[in-house]
């Protein structure tokens, strides 16, 4: 601790320098965050899938009809089945579309990760064309309990246009992904009774099991069941569909590796460039500390340390801003932010690859300090 | 001596003392070429993109789809409207006096990717008899042409390559059993080239439907567009969406490829950003390096403009050193890489716009890395430089 008077004031020989330097390792660990929390989103939808949760589809494409849920609760190990039918439509803007999740009473044993209260199932399951939105969906469209809200979809109803009109009977939230899961929730007779085609049946068939070991079995199990029929099923569990959605775009994760190489890499020279000039400038200054008694370590560690400090104090502040920005980014763009979450372990792993780089670009510079001789650096040679 | 030899040699000289600060100028050039390098590199597969999408659509076709329909994937057409639509005027007629249209039903085939094995969903398009003439950059490479009324598919070549278990000889698994691959299709790797074609109407009878999704129709002339809508319209009817498909594919690739842009800008900003600082840097360190030398040429009576011109100049020289390594290595990386989106097999595209867009980019950096040094340079007291040395 003694020494770090000594660092800074290396650090701050030239100013302009230094500060260009660290505005460098600023902006090279925000991008770090930010695709840390790319990453981390991923990452964390894949982590709050429940194992005890299989999603029966289509395998083909045919409407699974409403008889399948019976069939499915008989098989051994099956607790609950829900049906789901997702109605897509838009609110104002045709450009962002979205699913509103027609279902029942099961769904909430289905999805226990809901925050509904049971006065609020209640009302929802009264109130025929009502409504359950979370937090996010209310936030990104500015609706209010009680509110009564027009979707215009491309199912036409019964009275022959694509409006249907929903009542938001409450907000709830989904204490897995607190603020970012953009749930619509209506009750799925409504939206039967209005409908004028297929009619009495669903586009996925929720089930919850017992025993999440068991998971590919009942899987295998219930596809068996539909096989010969005209809407065959394919199950998969919840965690292997997030897992095919996060990579529908390509290897997000290759992406932001990548990146950050090249960022490291960059970051790598920069330091290395800083701490090169710095030293060559300090030749007589190195030859003064070895003429007072440090040793040739001593000098050595001396200019590591100031790049480690260097590189460590801008990453903090990267990360810092980072951190704290990101949740703000929800704001401008609900979209982006719903899909980004920074680790607080990519805090720890920025600072490591901060003290690597500084180690790695000061080595260089260091060793030359530590072999000059007094002599010929008191002279400036 | 005029401005302009004033510069040249100014420029000349500094340029000359490159080598001297070596160190700090491959700091730019690496710094521009990694930022560069990522921008480009984002912005190739908006542009692959893109390119896919937009290939897809002619402007001498129509699609038809049912009202109020975002795409296929949620537009009915009854099978009386497709007959309706096919009488319409401005339809181009074959020699025995057909419309060339293809009534469409589109199914998908689940199948793994061979990247990472996980399953994607394939689009399978039922088309009509008249597809060939309706589509002539669909062109067999290979094997034969699905037969109507057999459960047989023909597979595009990016689909091919890209994902498992679709050679000729292979077996789909679809509804009502196994669908055998007899052929493969190149079609200018456009989104129809990750795409099976099959029969409509053996697709649909396995679906047990009679709707379609779309109907694509050849216009007789592109300009007759306005008149099939025209007819369209005015007969009664439910509505429909009526679009020429060139412009159906561009909305529909728009959001995204603007998705990938805004991506390409924040991460290359952000890097570009750092690397600025970075030219700044060394832009300062050159300057004072050289403070008496430019002290010296002041006063002689060289002006400030050639000592400015002269350090910008230098920087933009390192940005630009840097931008054409950058896109180079892009361009070696992913020009005409293979990457598939889902189920959607995209060319990455390094084209000569996005390297321009690259160069403008470094050259923006290099200004602002070079003006504010090139300044100070310019108010050096010549006197107190001069006494330095």
């Amino acid at each position: 601790m003694k020494y770090l008077p000594l660092i800074l004031a290396g650090l701050w020989r030239k100013p302009t320098r230094t500060i260009f330097t660290f505005l460098s390792i600023v902006v090279a660990f925000v991008l770090f965050g930010i695709l840390s929390a790319i990453d981390g989103g991923l990452a964390h939808q894949l982590e709050v899938a429940r194992l005890d949760r299989l999603l029966v589809d289509t395998k083909f494409g045919a409407q699974l009809p409403l008889a399948y849920l019976d069939r499915i609760a008989q098989i051994p190990g099956v607790t609950v089945v829900a049906p789901r039918q997702i109605l897509v439509g838009y609110y104002q803007d045709p450009k962002t579309p979205f699913g509103i999740i027609m279902t029942d009473r099961r769904f909430w044993s289905v999805r226990p990760e809901l925050n509904a209260t049971p006065e609020q199932i209640d009302r929802l399951l009264k109130t025929r064309t009502g409504a359950l939105i979370t937090v996010f969906s209310a936030k990104r469209f500015g609706w209010k309990v009680g509110q009564r809200v027009p979707v215009i979809s491309n199912t036409v109803n019964k009275a022959g246009n694509h409006t249907w009109t929903f009542d938001i009977v409450g907000i709830i939230d989904d204490i897995d992904r607190p603020g970012k899961a953009r749930y619509f929730i209506g009750n799925y007779e409504f939206m039967d009774q209005e409908r004028v085609t297929q009619k009495g049946t669903v586009d996925r068939i929720l089930v919850r099991i017992k025993d999440p070991n068991r998971a590919t079995q009942i899987g295998r199990a219930i596809d068996r069941l539909f096989a010969n029929s005209t809407a065959p099923t394919r199950t998969v569990s919840e965690k292997s569909d997030r897992q095919t959605g996060s990579r529908a775009l390509g290897d997000i994760g290759f992406f932001t590796r990548a990146v950050i190489t090249a960022v490291l890499f960059m970051l790598l020279f920069l330091t290395g460039n800083t701490m090169m000039q710095s030293v060559r400038e300090r030749v007589p200054e190195f030859g003064v500390l070895k003429t007072l008694g440090y040793s040739d370590r001593g000098v050595l560690a001396l200019v590591l340390a100031e790049a480690v400090v260097l590189c460590l104090l801008a990453a903090a502040t990267g990360l810092a801003f980072a951190k704290l920005g990101i949740p703000r980014i929800g704001d401008i763009s609900p979209d982006m932010g719903q899909l980004l979450l920074m680790p607080w372990s990519a805090l720890l792993t920025g600072l490591g690859f901060a003290m690597a780089v500084a180690i790695v670009s000061a080595l260089i510079p260091a060793l030359r300090a530590k072999r000059l001789n007094i002599v010929d650096s008191l002279a400036g040679r | 001596m005029n401005l302009f030899q004033q510069i040249a040699s100014v420029t000349a000289m500094s340029l000359r003392t490159i080598p001297s600060r070596q160190g700090s100028a491959w700091v730019v050039v690496i710094g521009m070429a990694c930022a560069v390098g990522a921008l480009v590199s984002i912005l190739s597969m908006s542009a692959g993109f893109l390119r896919t999408i937009e290939n897809t659509g002619s402007p001498s076709r129509a699609i038809v789809m049912s009202d109020g329909a975002l795409g296929e994937w949620g537009s009915t057409l009854a099978h009386g409207q497709a007959a309706i639509i096919a009488d319409m005027p401005g339809i181009r007629r074959d020699e025995a006096r057909k419309p060339v249209v293809s009534a469409d039903y589109v199914g998908y085939a689940i199948v793994p990717k061979k990247s990472d094995g996980l399953d994607v969903y394939l689009t399978v398009r039922g088309v009509s008899a008249e597809y060939l003439k309706l589509r002539p950059e669909i062109r067999m490479v290979s094997g034969r042409p699905f037969r109507s009324g057999q459960y047989e598919i023909i597979v595009g070549k990016s689909a091919q390559q890209q994902f498992e278990g679709l050679q000729e000889g292979d077996k789909v698994s679809m509804p009502e059993g196994d669908w055998l691959v007899t052929g493969t299709f190149e079609s200018g790797g456009n989104a129809n080239e990750s795409e099976l074609l099959t029969d409509s109407a053996t697709l649909q009878s396995a679906m047990h439907t009679s709707n379609y999704n779309s109907m694509t129709v050849l216009l007789e002339a592109p300009g007759s567009f306005a008149s099939f809508k025209g007819g369209l319209t005015s007969r009664p009817g439910p509505a429909l969406e009526i679009n020429r498909e060139s412009e159906y594919y561009a909305e529909q690739s728009k959001s995204f490829s603007g998705f990938l842009k805004t991506v390409a800008y924040v991460v290359g900003g952000i890097m570009g950003l750092g690397a600025m600082f970075g030219a700044l840097n060394t832009m300062y360190s050159a300057v004072s390096a050289r403070s008496r030398e430019i002290a010296t040429l002041r006063a002689l009576g060289f002006g400030n403009g050639a000592v400015v011109i002269s350090v910008m100049a230098e920087s933009f020289l390192l940005c630009l050193a840097g931008a054409a390594i950058g896109v180079a290595f892009a361009w070696a990386l992913f020009n005409g890489y293979q990457h598939a989106m889902g189920g959607l097999v995209i060319r990455l595209a390094v084209t000569e716009q996005l390297a321009l867009t690259g160069v403008g980019f470094a050259l923006l950096l290099g200004a602002i890395g070079g003006l504010f040094p090139a300044l100070r340079a310019a108010r050096m007291p010549v006197v107190e430089a001069l006494r330095a040395v």
